[in-house]
């Protein structure tokens, strides 16, 4: 019986997020309740129904155009084809695999397994961690929900710039030290993928298997989706907004606590930009930045994925140096826009 | 939950049923994003400029569910199995926004939904201008632009307006005196932000708060919570339904 790593990593993170979303839940609806005694609570689970509903509606469709893409990859795309084009400077190899994701658009979810081909084909460390990083963001689909939700101004922008330098630059870091035989845990070294052996072969057994792969992906990702419109929702509901204010305001502890809610609540780069624009109002433009930059090069899910690949002084660097540099982005960024 | 299955042969009755679990979902998930378009109640969650984005999603999902069912029926006769196997859990998840919309009322944001307060500041200020549109046809969003461009609060005294919202009170206003007040919205609900315009005129106590009213009255600035600012001094207040579409899009 063959499991996929970064599958069989799904599992243990998986309830304790449920746990920790309902006790959010019954900590926020007692807390609020003391305090607003007067009004109607079926009013209020209104509200929430209504915000939850709305972020899900509208990010969606992204999600499904998502899944479809990795079923497609999946399905038709030979990892080989792309890999003779990569340059001998690292530097430039590095950069390459930051724009990579134009090439093979996928979300954080299914840029582990890619990622890992890519090394066990002897593509260099920089390489594939710029490409780790930086693919959730830099693909057609992300961009056009970071249009849509924000319009072509300094999130938009922020967000690409951000997105390269940080992926660059920890991809160069961790290249300088590592090889690819130090960087993967030994059992992720030489896994096959288990379609592969059966894989069909006629085009439209393969569209069919495509949109079969969809389907499970929007399951698989769709519970994070769900999950975090729930929590963003509540949050909006429950919490007061002065409070929120006060936390959104300062230019660096707005910008930590963003991040830190974007690893939380693990939601796909396609549609995180929908529930950043629940904290527009809020928060700095520095943090909502650094939520969408941070926010799919690392999270929970990425995290538990990263640990069934790499190893583990890997894994630390994978997430300690992504969140400093985008804290240092976003702070500088407040402080050019004069937060 | 999330394993893949190890290819044995053995097909247990509760992998078949979640089989389908998923097919209903994924189906009946096509079917409520037609619906939301259909009845118009699409207007309660998204801005109408993406609400062909949902159309995409409804057939997408449609799709998904067609094929699933054709897996499922294939793979009943072929025996050939491949694909996750995601526990009843994680269904339950995904299956949380149709339970949500089948057993809660769906409704627009309104007077319940103010957390902490009715902003007087348009949001995204650099809107277009309102001016070409007479004074008449100018909506909440609109006037609060206009005063924000305005040299002093002054500067529309004498000017009618007619505008349209849902009645918001603090308990420092005074008693014939609210605000008149919508929510914006740029993409979607999560991005909903209350903004409202001060009025004052002697049937104001009669409309409860979070009622929809019709307000016709004149601008003229006056001191509200301690600030001089424009007021609508109203000639009428009428009571009216809420919108087809209740909330501004800026």
């Amino acid at each position: 019986m063959r499991i996929e790593a970064e599958h069989s990593a799904g599992p243990s993170l998986f309830k304790p997020l449920v746990f920790a979303l309902l006790l959010v839940f019954f900590l926020a609806a007692t807390g609020y309740e003391a305090i607003s005694a007067g009004i109607d609570y079926s009013l209020i689970v209104g509200v929430f129904a209504t915000r939850f509903l709305g972020i899900f509606v509208e990010a969606a469709p992204f999600l499904l155009l998502g899944s479809i893409t990795a079923g497609l990859i999946e399905a038709f795309v030979k990892a080989d084809d792309i890999w003779r084009f990569v340059p001998r400077n690292r530097l430039a190899a590095t950069v390459m695999g930051a724009f990579l994701g134009l090439a093979f658009p996928v979300c954080e979810c299914g840029v582990v397994p890619v990622t890992r081909r890519l090394f066990n084909k002897g593509l260099p460390v920089s390489l594939g961690i710029a490409f780790l990083l930086g693919a959730p963001f830099m693909n057609p689909i992300v961009f056009a929900s970071t249009y849509i939700a924000f319009g072509f101004g300094p999130v938009f922008i922020g967000r690409i710039v951000i997105t390269i330098l940080v992926a660059v630059t920890v991809g160069l870091v961790i290249g300088s030290f590592a090889k690819p035989a130090a960087t993967l845990k030994p059992l992720a070294q030489e896994q096959d993928h288990a379609h592969d052996h059966h894989a069909p072969s006629a085009t439209r057994a393969k569209l069919l298997h495509a949109l079969q792969i969809a389907a499970d992906e929007f399951f698989e990702m769709g519970r994070f989706l769900i999950l975090g419109s729930a929590l963003a929702a509540l949050m909006q509901t429950l919490v007061p907004q002065e409070s929120l204010l006060a936390l959104g305001t300062g230019s660096v502890l707005s910008v930590l606590f963003m991040q830190v809610l974007a690893y939380i609540l693990s939601v796909c780069s396609t549609v995180d930009s929908f529930l950043a624009l629940a904290f527009v109002n809020t928060f700095t433009t520095g943090a909502i930045v650094s939520f969408l930059s941070f926010g799919p090069m690392v999270d929970i899910k990425s995290t538990l994925m990263f640990t069934g690949v790499f190893r583990p002084r890997i894994v630390v660097y994978l997430i300690l140096l992504p969140f400093m540099l985008n804290l240092l982005a976003g702070v500088l960024l407040n402080l050019a826009l004069g937060y | 939950m999330t394993a893949i299955s190890d290819h044995s042969h053995d097909k247990s009755p509760q992998s078949d049923r979640i089989a389908w679990a998923k097919t209903a979902i994924l189906l009946g998930m096509g079917v409520y994003f037609f619906l939301l378009i259909l009845t118009g109640k699409i207007t309660y969650y998204i801005n109408m400029r993406f609400a062909w984005l949902v159309v995409v999603g409804a057939a997408i999902f449609i799709v998904l569910a067609l094929v699933n069912m054709y897996s499922n029926l294939k793979e009943a006769d072929e025996d050939c199995h491949e694909h996750y196997q995601i526990g009843w859990d994680i269904l339950l998840i995904v299956a949380l926004p149709l339970l949500l919309a089948l057993l809660i009322p769906s409704r627009s944001l309104g007077i319940e939904a103010v957390n902490g307060g009715i902003s007087l500041n348009p949001v995204g200020v650099a809107g277009p201008s309102a001016f070409q549109r007479s004074p008449l046809d100018r909506n909440i969003l609109d006037w609060l632009r206009e005063f924000d461009r305005a040299s002093s609060p002054a500067a529309f005294n004498g000017t009618a307006a007619d505008v349209i919202g849902f009645v918001y009170r603090e308990p420092s206003f005074a008693d014939d005196s609210f605000m008149i007040s919508r929510f914006t919205m740029s993409c979607c609900v999560a991005d909903a932000f209350p903004i409202g315009m001060p009025v004052s005129g002697p049937g104001a106590s009669d409309f409860a708060t979070g009622a929809w009213a019709r307000v016709q009255g004149e601008l003229k600035a006056a001191d509200f919570g301690g600030d001089i600012m424009p007021v609508l001094f109203a000639d009428t207040i009428e009571a009216v339904d809420e919108p087809q579409q209740p909330y501004l899009y800026p």
